[in-house]
Protein backbone atom coordinates (compact mmCIF):
# COMPACT_ATOMS: atom_id res chain seq x y z
CA UNK A 1 0.00 0.00 0.00
CA UNK A 2 1.41 3.16 -0.78
CA UNK A 3 2.11 5.99 1.62
CA UNK A 4 -0.55 8.12 0.67
CA UNK A 5 -3.15 5.43 0.95
CA UNK A 6 -2.41 4.69 4.27
CA UNK A 7 -2.77 8.12 5.11
CA UNK A 8 -6.09 7.98 3.49
CA UNK A 9 -6.91 5.27 5.00
CA UNK A 10 -6.20 6.55 8.61
CA UNK A 11 -8.00 10.01 7.84
CA UNK A 12 -11.01 7.69 7.34
CA UNK A 13 -10.26 5.49 10.62
CA UNK A 14 -9.50 8.76 12.42
CA UNK A 15 -12.78 10.75 11.66
CA UNK A 16 -15.36 7.24 11.31
CA UNK A 17 -14.72 6.12 14.63
CA UNK A 18 -14.29 9.58 16.66
CA UNK A 19 -17.48 10.60 15.51
CA UNK A 20 -19.42 7.35 16.51
CA UNK A 21 -16.90 6.88 19.22
CA UNK A 22 -19.18 8.14 22.00
CA UNK A 23 -22.22 6.64 21.05
CA UNK A 24 -20.43 3.63 20.99
CA UNK A 25 -19.56 3.46 24.41
CA UNK A 26 -22.91 4.12 25.22
CA UNK A 27 -24.00 1.72 23.05
CA UNK A 28 -21.31 -1.00 24.52
CA UNK A 29 -22.28 0.05 28.06
CA UNK A 30 -26.01 0.08 27.88
CA UNK A 31 -25.65 -3.11 26.03
CA UNK A 32 -23.91 -4.86 28.83
CA UNK A 33 -26.49 -5.37 31.04
CA UNK A 34 -29.20 -5.83 28.38
CA UNK A 35 -27.38 -8.95 27.52
CA UNK A 36 -28.64 -10.26 30.76
CA UNK A 37 -31.97 -8.95 30.61
CA UNK A 38 -33.82 -12.42 31.46
CA UNK A 39 -31.90 -13.02 34.39
CA UNK A 40 -31.85 -9.01 35.49
CA UNK A 41 -35.44 -9.01 34.86
CA UNK A 42 -38.75 -9.90 37.40
CA UNK A 43 -38.71 -13.17 38.83
CA UNK A 44 -41.70 -14.62 37.32
CA UNK A 45 -42.57 -17.11 40.36
CA UNK A 46 -44.84 -19.27 38.24
CA UNK A 47 -46.29 -21.51 39.80
CA UNK A 48 -45.79 -25.57 39.56
CA UNK A 49 -48.80 -26.95 37.86
CA UNK A 50 -49.18 -30.23 35.46
CA UNK A 51 -51.67 -28.12 32.96
CA UNK A 52 -50.38 -27.77 29.44
CA UNK A 53 -49.02 -24.01 28.29
CA UNK A 54 -52.34 -22.45 26.35
CA UNK A 55 -55.08 -24.29 28.09
CA UNK A 56 -56.23 -21.42 29.87
CA UNK A 57 -59.00 -18.90 28.53
CA UNK A 58 -57.26 -15.67 26.52
CA UNK A 59 -60.91 -14.62 26.31
CA UNK A 60 -61.52 -14.41 30.23
CA UNK A 61 -57.30 -12.68 30.45
CA UNK A 62 -58.48 -10.41 28.42
CA UNK A 63 -61.79 -9.40 30.06
CA UNK A 64 -60.06 -9.71 33.14
CA UNK A 65 -57.23 -6.66 32.34
CA UNK A 66 -60.07 -4.93 30.77
CA UNK A 67 -61.83 -4.57 34.24
CA UNK A 68 -58.78 -3.48 35.58
CA UNK A 69 -58.69 -0.84 33.72
CA UNK A 70 -61.83 0.74 33.28
CA UNK A 71 -61.79 2.91 29.59
CA UNK A 72 -58.98 1.07 27.93
CA UNK A 73 -58.52 -1.09 25.27
CA UNK A 74 -56.43 -4.41 24.34
CA UNK A 75 -54.69 -3.72 21.42
CA UNK A 76 -52.43 -6.28 21.22
CA UNK A 77 -51.25 -9.96 23.25
CA UNK A 78 -47.64 -10.93 23.38
CA UNK A 79 -46.94 -13.92 24.67
CA UNK A 80 -43.02 -15.44 25.94
CA UNK A 81 -40.83 -17.69 23.77
CA UNK A 82 -39.30 -18.92 26.99
CA UNK A 83 -42.12 -18.94 29.39
CA UNK A 84 -46.22 -19.92 29.37
CA UNK A 85 -46.96 -16.84 30.10
CA UNK A 86 -49.19 -14.09 27.89
CA UNK A 87 -48.60 -10.45 28.19
CA UNK A 88 -52.13 -8.22 27.54
CA UNK A 89 -51.25 -4.72 27.42
CA UNK A 90 -54.06 -2.08 28.04
CA UNK A 91 -54.26 1.55 26.39
CA UNK A 92 -55.92 5.01 25.44
CA UNK A 93 -56.72 3.60 21.96
CA UNK A 94 -55.20 0.89 19.32
CA UNK A 95 -53.37 3.18 18.08
CA UNK A 96 -51.69 3.96 21.37
CA UNK A 97 -47.62 4.58 21.57
CA UNK A 98 -46.31 1.08 23.20
CA UNK A 99 -44.39 3.17 25.51
CA UNK A 100 -47.23 3.90 27.10
CA UNK A 101 -48.97 0.78 27.61
CA UNK A 102 -49.80 -1.01 31.07
CA UNK A 103 -49.28 -5.05 30.61
CA UNK A 104 -50.89 -7.45 32.85
CA UNK A 105 -49.60 -10.90 32.97
CA UNK A 106 -51.22 -14.28 32.95
CA UNK A 107 -50.44 -17.53 33.55
CA UNK A 108 -51.51 -19.27 30.16
CA UNK A 109 -51.61 -22.38 32.07
CA UNK A 110 -54.11 -21.80 34.86
CA UNK A 111 -55.11 -18.78 33.63
CA UNK A 112 -53.94 -16.87 36.67
CA UNK A 113 -52.60 -13.46 36.72
CA UNK A 114 -48.77 -13.16 37.73
CA UNK A 115 -47.83 -9.72 39.97
CA UNK A 116 -44.80 -8.56 38.20
CA UNK A 117 -43.62 -5.01 38.21
CA UNK A 118 -44.28 -2.91 34.03
CA UNK A 119 -41.22 -3.60 31.57
CA UNK A 120 -41.43 -0.07 30.83
CA UNK A 121 -40.05 0.91 34.34
CA UNK A 122 -36.96 0.94 35.71
CA UNK A 123 -32.83 0.16 34.94
CA UNK A 124 -33.20 -1.99 32.31
CA UNK A 125 -36.30 -0.51 30.72
CA UNK A 126 -33.65 2.94 30.87
CA UNK A 127 -30.58 0.88 29.55
CA UNK A 128 -32.83 -0.13 26.26
CA UNK A 129 -34.16 2.97 25.46
CA UNK A 130 -30.69 4.22 25.73
CA UNK A 131 -29.38 1.55 23.33
CA UNK A 132 -32.58 1.71 21.38
CA UNK A 133 -33.37 5.39 20.66
CA UNK A 134 -31.82 7.75 23.11
CA UNK A 135 -35.46 8.18 24.20
CA UNK A 136 -35.79 9.88 21.00
CA UNK A 137 -38.26 7.40 19.14
CA UNK A 138 -37.95 6.38 15.71
CA UNK A 139 -35.38 9.48 14.62
CA UNK A 140 -33.22 8.48 17.59
CA UNK A 141 -33.34 4.93 16.47
CA UNK A 142 -32.27 6.19 12.94
CA UNK A 143 -29.89 8.35 13.95
CA UNK A 144 -27.83 5.31 16.28
CA UNK A 145 -28.13 3.51 13.06
CA UNK A 146 -26.09 6.29 11.23
CA UNK A 147 -23.84 5.98 14.07
CA UNK A 148 -23.04 2.22 13.76
CA UNK A 149 -22.66 2.51 10.03
CA UNK A 150 -20.17 5.16 10.88
CA UNK A 151 -18.85 2.32 13.00
CA UNK A 152 -18.76 -0.21 10.35
CA UNK A 153 -16.94 2.37 7.99
CA UNK A 154 -13.79 2.37 11.36
CA UNK A 155 -14.16 -1.54 11.99
CA UNK A 156 -13.39 -1.89 7.78
CA UNK A 157 -10.60 0.94 7.35
CA UNK A 158 -9.24 -0.40 10.88
CA UNK A 159 -8.73 -4.23 9.31
CA UNK A 160 -7.18 -2.56 6.02
CA UNK A 161 -4.41 -0.33 8.40
CA UNK A 162 -3.58 -3.18 10.50
CA UNK A 163 -1.55 -4.53 7.59
CA UNK A 164 1.02 -1.61 7.51
CA UNK A 165 0.88 -0.86 11.54
CA UNK A 166 1.78 -4.55 12.42
CA UNK A 167 3.77 -5.86 8.93
CA UNK A 168 6.79 -6.25 11.01
CA UNK A 169 5.57 -7.65 14.00
CA UNK A 170 4.68 -11.20 15.41
CA UNK A 171 0.71 -11.75 15.99
CA UNK A 172 -0.17 -10.80 19.24
CA UNK A 173 2.96 -9.16 20.18
CA UNK A 174 2.26 -6.32 22.78
CA UNK A 175 5.37 -3.92 22.75
CA UNK A 176 6.70 -2.18 26.38
CA UNK A 177 9.99 -1.83 26.07
CA UNK A 178 8.91 1.45 24.39
CA UNK A 179 6.56 4.78 25.02
CA UNK A 180 3.50 4.00 26.58
CA UNK A 181 1.85 5.38 23.14
CA UNK A 182 3.02 2.56 21.32
CA UNK A 183 2.49 -0.24 24.14
CA UNK A 184 -1.50 1.11 23.37
CA UNK A 185 -1.18 0.79 19.90
CA UNK A 186 -0.67 -2.59 20.13
CA UNK A 187 -3.05 -3.66 22.54
CA UNK A 188 -5.04 -1.56 20.45
CA UNK A 189 -4.62 -3.44 17.45
CA UNK A 190 -4.50 -7.17 18.89
CA UNK A 191 -8.35 -6.85 20.50
CA UNK A 192 -9.04 -5.31 17.13
CA UNK A 193 -8.17 -7.60 14.97
CA UNK A 194 -9.11 -10.40 17.56
CA UNK A 195 -12.56 -9.06 18.12
CA UNK A 196 -13.25 -8.12 14.28
CA UNK A 197 -15.79 -10.52 13.48
CA UNK A 198 -17.78 -10.68 16.38
CA UNK A 199 -17.79 -6.83 16.49
CA UNK A 200 -18.42 -6.47 12.78
CA UNK A 201 -21.76 -9.15 13.23
CA UNK A 202 -22.82 -7.34 16.63
CA UNK A 203 -22.77 -3.85 14.65
CA UNK A 204 -23.66 -4.90 11.29
CA UNK A 205 -26.59 -6.60 12.84
CA UNK A 206 -27.32 -3.67 15.37
CA UNK A 207 -27.62 -1.62 12.08
CA UNK A 208 -30.30 -3.82 10.87
CA UNK A 209 -32.31 -3.56 13.83
CA UNK A 210 -32.07 0.70 13.79
CA UNK A 211 -34.40 -0.09 10.17
CA UNK A 212 -37.03 -1.72 12.10
CA UNK A 213 -39.49 0.84 11.78
CA UNK A 214 -39.09 1.03 7.92
CA UNK A 215 -39.19 -2.18 7.73
CA UNK A 216 -42.47 -2.65 9.74
CA UNK A 217 -44.27 0.28 7.34
CA UNK A 218 -42.87 -1.85 4.51
CA UNK A 219 -44.70 -4.56 5.46
CA UNK A 220 -47.76 -3.25 5.93
CA UNK A 221 -48.16 -1.09 3.07
CA UNK A 222 -47.53 -4.26 0.99
CA UNK A 223 -47.66 -7.55 2.34
CA UNK A 224 -50.72 -6.92 5.13
CA UNK A 225 -53.14 -5.35 2.55
CA UNK A 226 -52.48 -7.63 -0.28
CA UNK A 227 -53.57 -10.30 2.77
CA UNK A 228 -56.33 -8.54 3.93
CA UNK A 229 -57.19 -8.38 -0.02
CA UNK A 230 -57.53 -12.23 -0.35
CA UNK A 231 -60.82 -12.10 0.69
CA UNK A 232 -63.67 -9.36 1.61
CA UNK A 233 -64.35 -9.45 5.45
CA UNK A 234 -67.38 -10.45 6.97
CA UNK A 235 -68.23 -7.44 8.85
CA UNK A 236 -71.46 -8.02 10.91
CA UNK A 237 -72.28 -5.48 12.81
CA UNK A 238 -71.26 -6.02 16.69
CA UNK A 239 -70.37 -9.87 16.45
CA UNK A 240 -66.50 -9.91 17.23
CA UNK A 241 -65.44 -13.71 17.07
CA UNK A 242 -63.73 -15.18 19.96
CA UNK A 243 -60.05 -14.94 20.23
CA UNK A 244 -59.68 -18.40 22.01
CA UNK A 245 -62.03 -20.00 18.74
CA UNK A 246 -59.55 -17.71 16.28
CA UNK A 247 -56.51 -19.32 18.25
CA UNK A 248 -57.42 -22.66 18.16
CA UNK A 249 -58.51 -22.02 14.24
CA UNK A 250 -54.94 -20.21 13.47
CA UNK A 251 -53.22 -23.21 15.35
CA UNK A 252 -55.18 -25.90 12.83
CA UNK A 253 -54.04 -23.89 10.11
CA UNK A 254 -50.56 -23.84 10.70
CA UNK A 255 -49.46 -26.71 12.37
CA UNK A 256 -46.38 -26.80 14.16
CA UNK A 257 -45.76 -23.41 14.79
CA UNK A 258 -46.74 -21.50 18.00
CA UNK A 259 -48.27 -18.20 18.32
CA UNK A 260 -46.08 -15.07 19.67
CA UNK A 261 -48.24 -12.02 19.08
CA UNK A 262 -51.82 -11.11 18.39
CA UNK A 263 -52.74 -7.71 17.37
CA UNK A 264 -56.21 -6.74 17.01
CA UNK A 265 -58.44 -5.29 14.53
CA UNK A 266 -57.38 -1.25 14.72
CA UNK A 267 -53.94 -1.77 15.53
CA UNK A 268 -51.02 -0.71 12.80
CA UNK A 269 -50.38 -4.12 12.41
CA UNK A 270 -53.72 -5.62 11.95
CA UNK A 271 -56.97 -4.07 9.63
CA UNK A 272 -60.00 -2.42 11.11
CA UNK A 273 -61.55 -5.52 10.12
CA UNK A 274 -58.91 -8.51 10.52
CA UNK A 275 -56.86 -9.94 13.59
CA UNK A 276 -53.32 -10.97 12.66
CA UNK A 277 -51.51 -13.17 14.25
CA UNK A 278 -48.31 -13.85 14.04
CA UNK A 279 -46.13 -17.74 14.38
CA UNK A 280 -42.83 -18.93 15.06
CA UNK A 281 -41.58 -22.26 14.32
CA UNK A 282 -39.64 -24.37 17.08
CA UNK A 283 -35.75 -24.31 15.90
CA UNK A 284 -33.47 -21.94 17.04
CA UNK A 285 -33.92 -19.87 13.71
CA UNK A 286 -37.23 -20.38 13.15
CA UNK A 287 -38.27 -19.35 16.54
CA UNK A 288 -37.26 -16.21 15.39
CA UNK A 289 -39.18 -15.80 11.76
CA UNK A 290 -42.53 -14.51 12.55
CA UNK A 291 -45.23 -15.79 9.87
CA UNK A 292 -48.32 -13.50 9.82
CA UNK A 293 -52.16 -15.57 9.50
CA UNK A 294 -55.11 -12.62 8.93
CA UNK A 295 -58.56 -13.74 10.49
CA UNK A 296 -61.45 -12.18 9.96
CA UNK A 297 -62.53 -10.12 13.05
CA UNK A 298 -66.52 -11.21 12.89
CA UNK A 299 -66.18 -14.86 11.85
CA UNK A 300 -62.89 -15.45 12.89
CA UNK A 301 -62.26 -17.48 9.89
CA UNK A 302 -58.46 -17.72 9.07
CA UNK A 303 -58.11 -15.81 5.59
CA UNK A 304 -54.48 -15.65 4.94
CA UNK A 305 -51.57 -17.17 6.03
CA UNK A 306 -47.98 -15.91 4.31
CA UNK A 307 -44.04 -16.11 5.20
CA UNK A 308 -42.58 -12.24 5.82
CA UNK A 309 -40.68 -11.14 2.83
CA UNK A 310 -36.84 -10.99 2.86
CA UNK A 311 -36.58 -7.73 4.02
CA UNK A 312 -38.41 -8.80 7.41
CA UNK A 313 -36.61 -11.76 7.94
CA UNK A 314 -33.14 -10.06 7.65
CA UNK A 315 -34.20 -7.66 10.52
CA UNK A 316 -35.51 -11.19 12.34
CA UNK A 317 -32.48 -12.95 11.85
CA UNK A 318 -30.05 -10.07 12.90
CA UNK A 319 -32.06 -10.04 16.30
CA UNK A 320 -30.21 -12.90 18.08
CA UNK A 321 -26.70 -11.94 15.83
CA UNK A 322 -27.09 -8.75 17.53
CA UNK A 323 -28.68 -9.89 21.19
CA UNK A 324 -26.65 -13.29 21.66
CA UNK A 325 -29.54 -14.62 23.64
CA UNK A 326 -29.37 -18.54 21.67
CA UNK A 327 -26.66 -20.52 23.09
CA UNK A 328 -27.67 -20.16 27.26
CA UNK A 329 -25.76 -18.40 29.81
CA UNK A 330 -22.36 -19.55 28.56
CA UNK A 331 -23.07 -17.75 25.58
CA UNK A 332 -23.76 -14.75 27.29
CA UNK A 333 -21.12 -14.31 29.29
CA UNK A 334 -18.50 -15.06 25.93
CA UNK A 335 -21.01 -11.94 24.70
CA UNK A 336 -20.58 -9.84 27.61
CA UNK A 337 -16.54 -10.46 27.66
CA UNK A 338 -16.58 -9.68 23.59
CA UNK A 339 -18.52 -6.25 24.82
CA UNK A 340 -16.32 -4.88 27.20
CA UNK A 341 -13.04 -6.01 24.69
CA UNK A 342 -14.27 -3.35 22.83
CA UNK A 343 -14.74 -0.86 25.14
CA UNK A 344 -11.32 -1.19 25.32
CA UNK A 345 -10.80 -0.90 21.85
CA UNK A 346 -12.87 2.24 22.11
CA UNK A 347 -11.37 4.11 24.88
CA UNK A 348 -7.62 2.61 23.43
CA UNK A 349 -8.70 4.22 20.33
CA UNK A 350 -9.67 7.73 21.62
CA UNK A 351 -6.39 7.72 24.06
CA UNK A 352 -4.13 7.23 20.91
CA UNK A 353 -5.98 10.16 19.12
CA UNK A 354 -5.67 12.34 22.26
CA UNK A 355 -2.14 11.59 22.89
CA UNK A 356 -1.10 12.24 18.98
CA UNK A 357 -3.55 15.25 18.44
CA UNK A 358 -2.17 18.07 16.89
CA UNK A 359 -1.97 20.73 19.79
CA UNK A 360 -1.44 24.44 18.92
CA UNK A 361 0.60 24.80 21.87
CA UNK A 362 3.56 22.49 20.85
CA UNK A 363 4.20 24.84 17.90
CA UNK A 364 4.18 27.42 20.26
CA UNK A 365 6.10 25.78 22.93
CA UNK A 366 8.46 24.90 20.39
CA UNK A 367 8.81 28.53 19.32
CA UNK A 368 9.66 29.96 22.59
CA UNK A 369 12.60 27.31 23.08
CA UNK A 370 14.08 28.96 20.40
CA UNK A 371 14.26 32.09 21.28
CA UNK B 1 5.76 -18.65 4.68
CA UNK B 2 5.16 -15.28 3.32
CA UNK B 3 5.07 -12.51 5.19
CA UNK B 4 1.68 -11.62 4.08
CA UNK B 5 0.33 -15.49 5.35
CA UNK B 6 2.23 -15.08 8.36
CA UNK B 7 0.66 -11.76 9.72
CA UNK B 8 -3.14 -12.93 8.53
CA UNK B 9 -3.03 -16.48 9.55
CA UNK B 10 -4.18 -15.69 12.98
CA UNK B 11 -6.67 -13.09 11.86
CA UNK B 12 -8.47 -15.18 9.62
CA UNK B 13 -8.71 -18.08 11.68
CA UNK B 14 -9.72 -16.43 14.60
CA UNK B 15 -12.24 -14.53 12.49
CA UNK B 16 -13.40 -17.92 11.08
CA UNK B 17 -13.58 -19.39 14.44
CA UNK B 18 -16.08 -16.40 15.55
CA UNK B 19 -18.14 -16.95 12.41
CA UNK B 20 -18.40 -20.64 12.33
CA UNK B 21 -19.52 -20.28 16.64
CA UNK B 22 -21.89 -17.48 16.00
CA UNK B 23 -23.70 -19.79 13.10
CA UNK B 24 -23.54 -22.80 15.24
CA UNK B 25 -25.68 -22.31 18.02
CA UNK B 26 -28.12 -20.57 15.39
CA UNK B 27 -28.00 -23.32 12.84
CA UNK B 28 -27.45 -26.33 15.47
CA UNK B 29 -30.05 -27.45 18.66
CA UNK B 30 -28.87 -27.35 21.62
CA UNK B 31 -26.23 -30.28 23.15
CA UNK B 32 -23.01 -31.07 21.58
CA UNK B 33 -23.53 -27.10 19.20
CA UNK B 34 -23.56 -25.05 22.19
CA UNK B 35 -20.56 -26.69 23.18
CA UNK B 36 -18.68 -26.08 19.69
CA UNK B 37 -20.10 -22.61 20.05
CA UNK B 38 -18.71 -22.06 23.39
CA UNK B 39 -15.71 -23.45 22.45
CA UNK B 40 -15.29 -21.46 18.70
CA UNK B 41 -15.90 -17.96 20.48
CA UNK B 42 -14.27 -18.95 23.78
CA UNK B 43 -11.06 -18.79 21.42
CA UNK B 44 -10.42 -15.45 20.84
CA UNK B 45 -10.87 -14.54 23.75
CA UNK B 46 -8.56 -17.10 25.22
CA UNK B 47 -5.97 -15.81 22.66
CA UNK B 48 -6.62 -12.11 23.68
CA UNK B 49 -5.40 -13.56 27.37
CA UNK B 50 -3.01 -15.07 26.69
CA UNK B 51 -0.89 -12.41 24.34
CA UNK B 52 -1.63 -10.07 27.35
CA UNK B 53 -0.12 -12.24 29.61
CA UNK B 54 3.05 -12.68 27.53
CA UNK B 55 4.16 -9.00 26.84
CA UNK B 56 7.02 -8.00 28.70
CA UNK B 57 6.89 -6.66 32.14
CA UNK B 58 8.96 -3.91 32.43
CA UNK B 59 6.53 -1.41 31.51
CA UNK B 60 3.37 0.22 33.18
CA UNK B 61 1.37 -0.89 30.86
Amino acid sequence: MTRRAVRAWVWLHRWSSLICTLFALLLCLTGLPLIFKDELGPDLQLAATTAPPGRASVDSMVARALAARPGEVVPYLFYDRDHPILKVPTAASMTADPATFHYQVFDTRTGQQIAIPQPNEGFLYVMTRLHLDLFGGVPGTLFLGCMGLLLVLAIVSGVVLYGPFTRRLAFGVIRTDGSRWRSWLDLHNLLGIVTLAWFGVVSFTGVINTLAAPIELAWQANQLVEMAAQAKPAEIEGQRASTDAVLRDVRAAVPGMNVMTVAFPGTPFATPSHIAIFLTGNTPITSRILKPALADASTGQVVSVRDMPWYATALFMSQPLHFGDYGGLPLKIIWALFDVATIVVLLSGLYLWWAKRPRRGDAESAGSAAS
Amino acid sequence: MSAFRRQWLWPVALAASTVFGLLTALIGEGGLWWLLCWVALATPLVTIALCVVRRRPSSGL
